[in-house]
């Protein structure tokens, strides 16, 4: 008799058995989505910290530039003896440039902030990395440009009648110089936060 | 159990269309791809060849010109070649990308080289046009003579074989921009 009030039972059990699955399977979904969300932090995290370190990098950069003035102790009737960041405009270019890098990477900052609260959103993180990649062009070629100069300042070449001017102004070389070292830092920093937003962005 | 299932078909559909639109992003992609392999192999080309000889010489000034002489030319036109190679070599993974549905690892290594190809292209453009600038106007302050004046076509060639390699900078930045929202998309 018993045995079979517990047959009957058997279909009510199961009904709510079924009823019972949905919350389930929507407790495993949840639980999927913060494990893929942890390591995403993880990586917000890192994105924050190198945001910091390419805005001292990059402040470095145009503040070295920018003061690079010198002023030789002598004179003579034929040559200039001062020299500042002001006589070649790729270098003017270049304080500019880097400038805008820092700004944009201090404006960045709250975009990051977001992505570390919410790391399952992909439309902070596209937008970061597709902002990135524009101040990474810029960057670079302001980098690259004041590269360029500053090469041409310390050979010269002889084909083309230019003298190198680091033999008289070794001060404001080596400023200039330091410059673009620290730009160059600021570059790979960049490349490291778009590979970082890249990888962020997959969907497991 | 009928709404779920109903529930089923049309998420099926919002797959279907949007692995349509995948589809053409990553078509779109393998375009752009073949523009820029053409305006880079284009720049290199066009730099490689200038060779400029005047008619007439004295016993002081040099009167020939070639992208040798300087530098950051011969650095521009390295760059080019290699991120030309590059580009020909990717159209195989992009040709991938419009075949096969689940593209994820390979979109990331893509976003990746992408990148590193872009840092190198700006930077042979950006020196090369530094130099033009050099070339064009001189500079008062350092003594530095405007070579542009006595070797006009070269000039004109070395200033017209920028152009293309800053077009291939600005695809390859929407290069990455496409790849990254097909990475983000669900699907």
């Amino acid at each position: 008799m018993k045995n079979e009030s517990a047959t009957i039972d058997v279909p009510a059990e199961s009904s709510s058995a079924m009823k019972g699955k949905a919350p389930l399977i929507g407790l495993a979904r949840d639980h999927a989505t913060t494990g893929s969300g942890g390591y995403k932090r993880g990586l917000s995290i890192f994105d924050f910290l190198l945001r910091l370190a390419a805005i001292v990098a990059a402040l470095a950069a145009a503040a070295t530039m920018g003061t690079s003035d010198e002023t030789l102790p002598f004179f003579t009737q034929f040559l200039q003896f001062e020299a500042s960041y002001d006589d070649l405009p790729t270098f003017q270019f270049f304080v500019i440039a880097m400038a805008i890098v820092a700004g944009y990477l201090v404006l960045s900052l709250p975009f990051s902030v977001i992505t570390i609260v919410r790391p399952l959103a992909t439309a902070p993180r596209l937008l970061l990395l597709v902002l990135d990649t524009a101040a990474l062009a810029l960057n670079t070629a302001a980098a690259s440009s004041a590269a360029a100069i500053s090469y041409l300042a310390h050979n010269g070449n002889q084909n083309t009648n230019w003298l190198s001017i680091c033999q008289q102004f070794g001060d404001f070389c080596q400023k200039s110089s330091g410059a673009v070292v620290s730009a160059f830092v600021s570059v790979v920093f960049f490349t490291i936060l778009i590979v970082l937003s890249g990888v962020a962005l997959k969907r497991p | 159990m009928k709404s779920g299932q109903a529930e089923i078909m049309e998420t099926s559909k919002g797959i279907q269309k949007s692995g349509l639109m995948s589809r053409r992003i990553a078509i779109l992609e393998f375009i752009l791809r073949i523009v820029a392999f053409f305006n880079t192999i284009g720049s290199a080309i066009l730099m490689g060849t200038t060779h400029e000889t005047l008619p007439f010489f004295t016993q002081f000034i040099r009167f020939q010109a070639e992208y040798n002489d300087l530098p950051a030319l011969s650095f521009f036109v390295v760059a080019n070649a290699v991120v030309s190679g590059y580009l020909i070599l990717s159209l195989t993974l992009a040709f991938v990308h419009i075949v096969k549905s689940k593209t994820q690892s390979t979109r990331v290594l893509l976003i990746v080289l992408d990148v590193v190809m872009l840092g190198l292209l700006t930077a042979g453009a950006s020196s090369a046009a530094a130099i033009v600038y050099l070339a064009h106007n001189g500079n008062n302050k350092t003594n530095w003579f405007a070579i542009c004046q006595q070797f006009n076509s070269f000039c004109e060639r070395i200033s017209g074989s920028l152009i293309g390699s800053f077009i291939a900078v600005v695809l390859l930045i929407l290069l990455i921009l496409l790849s990254a929202i097909a990475l983000s998309r669900r699907h």
